[in-house]
């Protein structure tokens, strides 16, 4: 009797095929990506949509064409942090028009689409069971985003993940072996410990870690002009990684981006100047991995 | 999944796959040989995981949008309704429609079609396209 590698092709539908028609899809929208930048962490609250649209910020001043990708679907922040919350999508000549913030960041988030508080529910005809396919759904959403956008030429897409630390390896597939991956953390062993699983995850996949941010190092109180300490021991959990920088936290920023401004039109945050040096640290990295492409980290 | 005639050791050939019904599909298939048939039905559960892969199953369906939240959309006053019965859309137009991702066609035509008929224009053509996204600020 045959068995299932006797009988080419499948059931009908080709499914596989199909699969492998919608990677391709996502390959050929991204052509004009030059570098796919994901910033994680594993841990949720450590700033990383923050610090993603700081860092676009600090790249875009830098001279670069930027645009986030925002892969949180359900707790999206990047249209918000854009001043996009309302901005629906518009047929381009190839693909959806990348809505732009004043500041010339392209922004993609449910965020635009779905607004605050209503949560992404997806038609389902198997309703009560999300658990079983709710995942795969929204690895196939996303997919569908980056595949019909029109990204255009970018120096940067950033991606903005969501916590997880199991997840960031779906997300590394998701995005391809050429992805650059920047994690997240902040001065406790709680987060990092989650960072450093994230890390162990990441670490078995071929795609390269530039390092790691240690976010809210610290707060900023602009009674005395200082950075005082966040939080209350040195942590004892460390990453085996480069540590590109390290920011404060910053009360004004916190409260502008509610407002919906964006970062990149105060620089006089008291963070603008740490994130631009860690936008150096990714360029000047970014720079390196291309005259040594075989090494991972 | 692929599917075997066991008595004449042949594999069995999609004909037809029936509409979802209350969550189920009714796929069928034929032996080459003996010509013999069987249906597969799908539970809800089979169907969707199926689904969420974004793929099709079965024969190539009208290549008509579907939105995968339609209850948002419906409730931010959003028309499903994939026509250009309605408001009338050049074959240009439809086009680069269908070039965004599915979720968001609905949203964009109805949001399209209310700039097109607040300008007293009569239908949506590609220089209305171009005018509406200058208009959102693209």
């Amino acid at each position: 009797m045959k068995s299932y590698h006797d009988i080419a092709g499948d059931g009908g539908s080709d499914i596989l095929q199909q699969v492998a028609a919608q990677q391709a899809s996502v390959t050929r929208s991204l052509s004009g990506v030059r570098n796919l930048l994901a910033v994680g962490s594993g841990k949720g609250g450590v700033g990383k949509s923050t610090l993603t649209m700081q860092l676009a910020c600090a790249l875009r001043a830098a001279g670069n064409a930027v645009s986030i990708l925002d892969a949180d679907l359900n707790g999206p922040s990047q249209a918000r942090l854009g001043g996009l919350h309302d901005r629906m999508l518009i047929p381009g000549q190839s693909g959806a028009q990348v809505p732009m913030t004043p500041s010339g960041i392209g922004v993609v988030s449910m965020g635009s689409l779905v607004p605050e508080p209503r949560s992404v529910e997806f038609e389902s005809v198997a309703s009560g069971s999300s658990h079983t396919w709710r995942a795969t759904k929204e690895f196939t959403f996303l997919r569908e985003l980056l595949a019909c956008m029109d990204w255009g030429k970018l120096d940067y897409l950033l991606v903005d993940l969501p916590p997880g630390a199991e997840r960031i390896v779906q997300y590394a597939e998701l995005l391809g072996p050429a992805a650059l991956f920047v994690l997240v953390t902040v001065p406790s062993d709680l987060a990092t410990g989650v960072v450093a699983r994230s890390l162990d995850a990441l670490e078995k996949t071929p795609n390269r870690i530039l390092g790691y941010v240690q976010n809210m190092d610290g707060y900023y109180c602009s009674d005395c002009g200082q950075v005082k300490p966040l939080f209350p021991a040195q942590s004892q959990v460390k990453l085996d990684l480069p540590c590109l920088g390290c920011v404060p936290f910053d009360p004004e920023l916190a409260a502008l981006c509610d407002r919906g401004g964006s970062p990149c039109d105060e620089p006089t945050l008291v963070s603008w100047q740490p994130v631009q040096r860690i936008a150096e640290q990714i360029c000047q990295r970014v720079a390196e991995r291309a005259s040594t492409p075989e090494e991972k980290t | 999944m692929k599917f075997l005639c066991v008595s004449c050791d042949e594999a069995m050939k999609l004909i037809e796959v029936k509409p979802p019904d209350r969550g189920s599909l009714s796929i069928m298939y034929r032996c080459p040989k003996c010509g013999n048939e069987f249906a597969m039905l799908t539970n809800p559960y089979e169907t969707q995981v199926v689904g969420s892969l974004g793929v099709q199953v079965g024969p190539e369906e009208d290549g008509a949008a579907k939105c995968p939240f339609p209850g948002v959309m419906q409730e931010m006053g959003v028309s499903l309704d994939d026509s250009s019965a309605v408001f009338p859309w050049t074959a240009e137009a439809s086009e680069r429609l269908a070039n965004i991702p599915e979720f968001a066609r609905p949203m964009a035509k109805t949001g399209i079609e209310k700039f097109a008929k607040d300008r007293g224009l009569a239908r949506v053509d590609a220089e209305v396209m171009e005018q509406a996204r200058d208009f959102f600020g693209m």
